[in-house]
């Protein structure tokens, strides 16, 4: 008995041990032989809601595609043509997967600090965009809020390098102080290049409504009109960014603090500069909330287009029409869904744009007096804060400049409090 | 059961201390162990940790020593004798649990002084920077010249610590979001932040250099990257450095040259 049940628990045991062995050298296998998956290369996003809205066809689509390929390359290997005035070197540094070359230099900079939230093509739809508000920029349409430069200007590369060592507080854009100069250098090389990149493509897709009919939809190759009539204009902009750098005055000296600040709030709460409008009369922020920037405001209006259409779509009666205009009204909703469709996928939520609460002392494009100079002399390109230049004089913008910085360390005892508070900690 | 077999998972388990003692052994050789300690407070936390690390390695190395010699010697294979069926020794009970209690009694009192050193024995002085952690990101606020939080001449920078040598350093931590925790791995210092809350944190730093601030509590999906750096100077370096970024936040007028404002701040 004892030998028998000896036997069988032997080998039962023996046979669990073997097959647990079998199975986890099998697993081994299987899992080396696979291995951890493969990533595709990652791709550019044509501008959908762009090519929805010029009614492009797929060739057209596909066209624009093949071109920007050739003028800027992927984003594993950027090309750029000397036009664009930009250094090919900066960009292979920035572009690309993450990974060290053989000087031990981190490469891959822009996937590894940037797409997350503004996207591989910088369109701003990387997977964490919808989580962030302040959503993060769209550099395509060239825009850009936070720069020494006249409204309409682009910002010139020591703005951009600004930005990434300081973060924007109050936003979910970090600091990047503790990277290199080298490698900041080599990011803000690379926001131009995706800007001028996305400039350039809206400016092919909008193109082919301008194209008369022996084009038959397609647009000119040549390189007159892909560089000279569309690229470098574009890239022209960028390159002189430094000789629309605002002329600032010096802080006016006949005058104290304490004066200036009350000149300041005058001007704050006047006509002229009419600041309490968006503002408040508190400086809360509160004096408006129905405004877009510029990025939501496209939205706003197509989707404002689409509805109107689809409703007028509904209403019209199909009965007595023609065939062609049969044709022509399905088309349209053809369109409109599909352009609904586009929305879903390639566009944020739009978001309403606060005016920026004054009593925080948060201030976005940098705290210093010059900063705020920048933000009320050019207004902010981009969101509704307009440009004071022409309408308040050089020296008055410094007073107000001299108010808002007053604004957080107000005291004001008259809320019922018995002990005055800081205005920034009592808002 | 297979003798083999029997061998095979006694040395298996043997195995594990042995590993274990030897990856200690050799960790430091490939600079994988504590951080530097700049720190004053830093050596009675690392001798705390040796002590305690000695105190189980031996209790662990034993106990699974005694564990394969009971593998190895009562292996089914080999020991063919019937089990003793006894109904527990009381006195064993008693001794393994005594023994460790008052192990563990002792290292509770032993750490005691070092903690209060560390956590409740806060030196009378004005803070020297407030620190709040946000998303992800270190924010700072220091004094400036009058020497009060809270006024006009508050410096604001972000990520970028520095701390006066050999002075004690008073940091008012706080959190504009979520839990963080603040955490100097070169100074022996960790703090979580913890949103509504002003917690005081101190340490004087014995050497200049730069070392590392990182986040310690999970705060979302930038944890990983919410980097600082800390920078230990002499008080005059500080104080100077202090200025230039004072002087920057205050400016009026563009840098004149723009390719050094990668050193200026917010």
């Amino acid at each position: 008995m004892n030998g028998t049940m000896n036997t069988t628990d032997s080998s039962v045991a023996r046979r669990f041990f073997n097959s647990t062995l079998v199975a986890g050298a099998a697993l081994c296998l299987v899992a080396g032989g696979v291995g951890c998956g493969r990533t595709p290369a990652a791709s550019f996003r044509l501008n959908m809601v762009e090519a929805t809205k010029q009614r492009l066809t797929a060739e057209q689509e596909k066209q624009v595609a093949t071109v920007l390929l050739a003028m800027f390359g992927t984003p594993d290997e950027p090309t750029c043509l000397p036009e664009t005035g930009l250094d090919e070197a900066k960009l292979r540094l920035a572009a690309g997967p993450v990974r060290s070359d053989i000087v031990g230099r981190k490469n891959g900079l822009y996937r590894e600090h940037c797409a997350h939230c503004h996207g591989v093509t910088g369109d701003a739809l990387g997977p964490t965009a919808a989580f962030l508000n302040p959503y993060p920029r769209d550099y395509r349409p060239g825009v850009f809020k936070f720069k020494s430069t006249e409204r309409a200007d682009k910002p010139t590369h020591a703005d951009l390098v600004r930005v990434l060592h300081n973060g924007i507080p109050g936003t979910s854009m970090p600091s990047f102080a503790l990277l290199s100069s080298a490698q900041v250098d080599a990011l803000a090389e690379y926001v131009k290049y995706l800007s001028i990149r996305g400039e350039t493509e809206l400016s092919l897709m909008r193109a082919f409504f301008e194209l008369d009919d022996d084009a038959q939809g397609k647009l000119p190759e040549s390189r007159e009109f892909l560089v000279d009539e569309t690229l470098s204009p574009i890239a022209e902009k960028w390159k002189t960014a430094a000789d629309a750098q605002i002329a600032v005055p010096p802080m006016p000296t006949g005058i104290d603090l304490v004066a200036s600040i009350a000149k300041g709030k005058e001007l704050f709460y006047g006509d002229k500069a009419n600041c309490v409008k968006c503002h408040g009369v508190t400086g809360l922020g509160d004096g408006q909330a129905n405004d877009y920037d510029d990025w939501n405001k496209a939205i706003v209006e197509i989707n404002k287009e689409i509805s109107s259409g689809s409703e007028k779509a509904r209403e019209t009666s199909t009965s007595g029409m023609s065939a062609e205009d049969l044709d022509e009204h399905r088309k349209q909703i053809a369109w409109l869904a599909k352009f609904d469709s586009v929305l879903d996928g390639d566009a944020l939520r739009p978001r309403t744009i606060p005016p920026r609460n004054l009593r925080h002392g948060i201030y976005r494009g940098g705290r210093r007096p010059l900063d705020l100079y920048y933000r009320i002399h050019a207004g902010i390109n981009g969101a509704p804060m307009p440009a004071a230049k022409g309408t308040v004089p050089p020296e008055e913008i410094w007073h107000i400049v001299n108010y808002i910085r007053s604004l957080p360390y107000e005291l004001d005892g008259e809320l019922g409090a018995d002990k005055p508070m800081l205005a920034r900690d009592r808002f | 059961m297979n003798r083999l077999s029997g061998i095979f998972w006694s040395l298996l388990f043997l195995a594990v201390p042995v590993l274990g003692v030897a990856t200690f052994a050799v960790a430091p050789a490939f600079d994988i162990w504590l951080p530097k300690d700049v720190s004053e407070h830093g050596r009675s936390i690392d001798s705390l940790f040796y002590f305690i690390l000695a105190l189980t390695g031996v209790v662990f190395v034993a106990t699974e020593l005694a564990m394969f010699w009971f593998l190895w010697k009562y292996d089914a294979a080999k020991s063919k004798g019937p089990a003793t069926y006894i109904h527990g020794s009381h006195t064993l009970e008693v001794v393994w649990t005594i023994i460790p209690a008052a192990t563990l009694l002792f290292l509770a009192i032993y750490q005691m002084n070092t903690w209060a050193d560390v956590k409740m024995r806060r030196p009378a002085m004005a803070p020297t920077v407030e620190v709040v952690a946000r998303q992800f990101e270190w924010r700072l606020r220091y004094p400036g010249r009058d020497g009060t939080l809270g006024t006009p001449d508050d410096l604001f920078l972000v990520n970028e610590l520095h701390v006066p040598v050999d002075e004690d350093v008073l940091v008012q931590l706080k959190s504009m979001d979520v839990l963080h925790s603040f955490f100097l791995p070169n100074l022996r210092i960790k703090q979580d932040a913890v949103p509504g809350m002003k917690i005081p944190v101190w340490f004087k730093a014995t050497e200049t250099g730069e070392f590392d601030i990182v986040c310690a509590e999970l705060c979302g999906w930038g944890h990983y990257k919410m980097k600082g750096r800390v920078t230990v100077e002499s008080r005059e370096a500080f104080d100077r450095w202090l200025e230039a970024k004072y002087a920057a936040q205050e400016a009026t007028q563009p840098e004149a040259d723009p390719s050094q404002s990668v050193a200026q701040s917010n």
